[in-house]
């Protein structure tokens, strides 16, 4: 059986300019269309009705309307409805959950409400910007201890790409962001670097006596080295996450749809961000310099 | 002890580390400690209305641990959260929601009230339950003064039922004495006021001089364990408010259970599949690897709900599905990295130690990295990502225990034997085309 080649490095002005359009539109998206905040950061109420199969949005819309809701935004889900309003009053917004429910029928088990004051939802994005600087510094001393400074910023670099590709999305379909999509984009900037890792490990082997051979022809030998691992360990990781995606529910669902981006993400820009960008790095030093005056008739050292 | 016989102690330790588990998660509906967003129930955070210091959150916190008991609630959690700027408060599998948040809610003005002291109309109104308007009473002391209150079984057999005993402290005490035999006489009553309304009103059977006071009244466990509660509790030295209020219906919650636990066994089963297909032979000892890595990480998640240490919400099933990819991720490169080695012309027994050996250290190192920067993740984020943080973390070290006590170990004794003689059933016939 015959292994495959592919010349990543020799193009990867093509997959820089693939990452580089798909993060021109996330960007676009969240300066144009914005994020889609969920109460959790604006403070509100959300009434969630389950088990309502029979009712329509717009007798759901008069329901609210009817129990006193000012402006209802009635959203249909698997198997219900989400009324979400303004309301910040606990007492409030229990009584109109209440009175939507008698009017349509719903028993007191099938509903839940949540109401969130205004300033939580800034405690909680605060205190998430806080771990996610940690995490980020966390990464960078951890790779700059075991490897070393150059495989670490370019590590974050490519988990800073997933990042903005996977809340660029979030802003592209409108998707509502909720402290469980913010809980899974954390989770995916650790994940995010584990193929990076793979690869920088195998780099890093490789380059040990490292002759006849560019840096750049010996990371491209590295990528496909590790090839099959870095397509099996995605395929092993997307498809759990992929179930969860699917049959999870809504609120499993909403971790789930953030971890399938970001994992694709990851696993793109680990090979196609990550990799490339450590080894023009690399080749500017001088010894890498050396050896690519000598050797680089071809990207590829076949 | 060579390494034959200590990879055989390997996977022996697997073995006992197996059987850990399984005593530790079984039963699993049992030892595991469902969040609220599984099992219903209600979610409070309440945070001050101004800015005060950790000494008066402690205490505010005390007050409504002693609130929330009072409701004769079971498993109920109250706990300081986000830097002990907030306090939380969950009460699992509450029925009525609204008397729970009516009692987190009251301000807790805790007076007391000489019935005699009020107008003949207002004195024949006065029961529980009454509520005074403002300013129609003067009450000769409040609740600061009170040192301990507690619900406890009448031995006496007149009043049968259950007591509550109070003490008070020296001005307390003083006062007390005054009053109770100025109405010691008259069995005049007083009325225990809390936020204007009347919680209890017991008549004064004998002059009180030492503060050691018994308040009885027929009263059930329940009713005796709320009163001395409110006593207790007295006045909230902060202003708290709801900062967020989350009533979650029982169904609601197992649905989404249901479909995680489905979800999480579909995934693994279509990841054994993959695996099998793909790495024949080795992709069976996966299975193995798989299995053995989901009832330790169950285990040890169970162990630590036992001990108080772990709640299952969502998030968590979240961070438990994306372990089970980190798991098998494991798997991958111990395979690939032996049968890397195989196709440079090693034989199986040699590529199975060196390759199981660099391929634990590469997916240490990936680990870490993951590990590292959930780390932060568990210490300052609040709510939902600190589960998740925590479920993550503990996959981790499962993985990379199943990978060394297991994975490895077995690649290694069956890389002599059958490996060797099978190698196609494998996948790692040698002499590849990159060799």
């Amino acid at each position: 059986m015959r292994r495959p080649y592919i010349d990543f490095m020799g193009n990867r002005r093509w997959l820089f300019l693939a990452s580089g359009i798909v993060l021109l539109v996330a960007i676009a998206s969240l300066a144009i269309r914005g994020l889609n905040l969920g109460i959790e950061f604006r403070g509100g109420t959300v009434i969630t009705l389950s088990n309502v199969k029979s009712a329509s949005i717009s007798q759901v819309r008069t329901a609210a309307t009817k129990a006193g809701i000012a402006e209802p935004q009635v959203q249909s889900s698997a198997s219900g409805f989400k009324v979400r309003s303004a309301e910040t009053n606990m007492t409030v917004a229990e009584k109109n959950a209440t009175d939507i429910a008698a009017t349509l029928n719903v028993p007191s088990t099938d509903y839940q409400v949540s109401t969130i004051g205004p300033e939580w939802g800034n405690n909680i994005t605060n205190a998430a910007m806080i771990a996610l600087a940690v995490s980020i510094l966390a990464i960078l001393i951890y790779v700059s201890v075991r490897f070393e400074y150059k495989m670490a910023v370019t590590g974050v670099i490519a988990l800073a790409h997933d990042v903005v590709i996977t809340l660029g999305l979030y802003a592209l379909i409108g998707r509502e962001l909720t402290p469980n999509t913010l809980a899974a984009l954390l989770t995916i900037m650790g994940y995010s670097l584990y193929d990076t890792i793979v690869v920088f490990h195998r780099i890093r082997e490789n380059s040990k006596n490292l002759t006849k051979r560019t840096f750049m022809q010996m990371a491209n030998d590295s990528l496909n080295q590790v090839l099959a691992r870095w397509i099996n360990t995605g395929l092993s990781s997307l498809i759990p996450v992929v179930c969860l995606l699917l049959i999870g529910g809504a609120t499993l669902g909403d971790f789930a749809f953030a971890l399938t981006i970001g994992l694709i993400s990851g696993a793109y820009s680990s090979v196609a961000v990550a990799s490339p960008l450590y080894a023009m790095w690399k080749e500017r030093e001088p010894r890498y310099q050396a050896l690519a005056k000598k050797y680089a008739t071809s990207a590829v050292s076949k | 002890m060579d390494a034959r016989q200590r990879n055989f102690l390997a996977v022996a330790g697997m073995v006992v580390l197996l059987v850990a588990a399984v005593w530790s998660f079984w039963p699993l509906n049992k030892t595991m400690r469902q969040g609220l967003d599984l099992r219903g129930g209600l979610s409070v955070i309440l945070t001050p209305t101004t800015s005060v210091d950790a000494a008066a959150m402690q205490r505010a916190l005390t007050i409504m641990q002693s609130r929330v008991n009072g409701l004769g609630v079971s498993e109920a959690t109250v706990q300081l959260e986000n830097d002990n700027k907030a306090i939380l408060v969950q009460i699992p599998g509450i029925e009525d929601p609204k008397a729970a948040l009516a009692a987190i809610g009251q301000t807790g003005q805790l007076e007391f009230v000489e019935v005699a002291s009020l107008d003949t109309t207002t004195q024949s109104k006065v029961e529980d339950g009454y509520v005074f308007a403002p300013g129609s009473y003067t009450a000769f002391m409040n609740g600061s003064v009170i040192k301990s209150a507690g619900a406890a079984a009448s031995n006496d057999v007149a009043t049968p039922g259950y007591v509550v005993n109070m003490s008070f402290d020296a001005s307390g005490t003083a006062t007390w004495a005054t009053v109770t035999t100025r109405n010691a006489a008259t069995k005049g009553r007083i009325a225990i006021l809390l936020d204007r309304r009347v919680v209890s009103a017991p008549a004064v059977e004998e002059a009180i001089v030492g503060g050691e006071t018994r308040i009885s009244g027929n009263f059930s466990a329940d009713e005796a364990r709320s009163l001395a509660a409110i006593l207790e509790s007295g006045a909230l030295p902060v202003d708290l408010r709801f900062s967020q209020t989350e009533v979650v219906g029982p169904t609601l919650g197992q649905d989404s259970l249901q479909q995680g636990i489905l979800a999480a066994l579909i995934g693994l089963g279509l990841v054994a599949i993959y695996l099998a297909i793909y790495y024949r032979g080795l992709g069976v000892i996966a299975w193995f690897s798989l299995g053995f890595f989901v009832i330790t990480y169950i285990g040890v998640l169970a162990g630590l709900s036992r001990v108080g240490q772990y709640t299952l919400t969502l998030p968590g099933i979240a961070g438990i599905v994306l372990s089970i990819g980190l798991a098998a991720d494991t798997s991958i490169l111990i395979f690939e990295r032996f049968k890397e080695e195989i196709r440079m012309g090693r034989t199986p027994r040699t590529s199975a130690k060196s390759g199981t050996k660099h391929a634990i250290l590469t997916s240490l190192d990936a680990d870490a990295v993951t590990f590292a920067s959930a780390i932060p993740l568990f210490i300052f984020a609040i709510g939902p990502v600190k589960g998740f943080a925590l479920t993550l973390m503990l996959g981790i070290v499962c993985d990379l225990t199943i990978a060394m006590l297991f994975t490895r170990p077995i690649v290694i004794l069956l890389a002599e034997s059958v490996i060797a003689k099978m190698p196609t059933l494998f996948g790692v016939k040698g002499g590849g085309a990159n060799a």
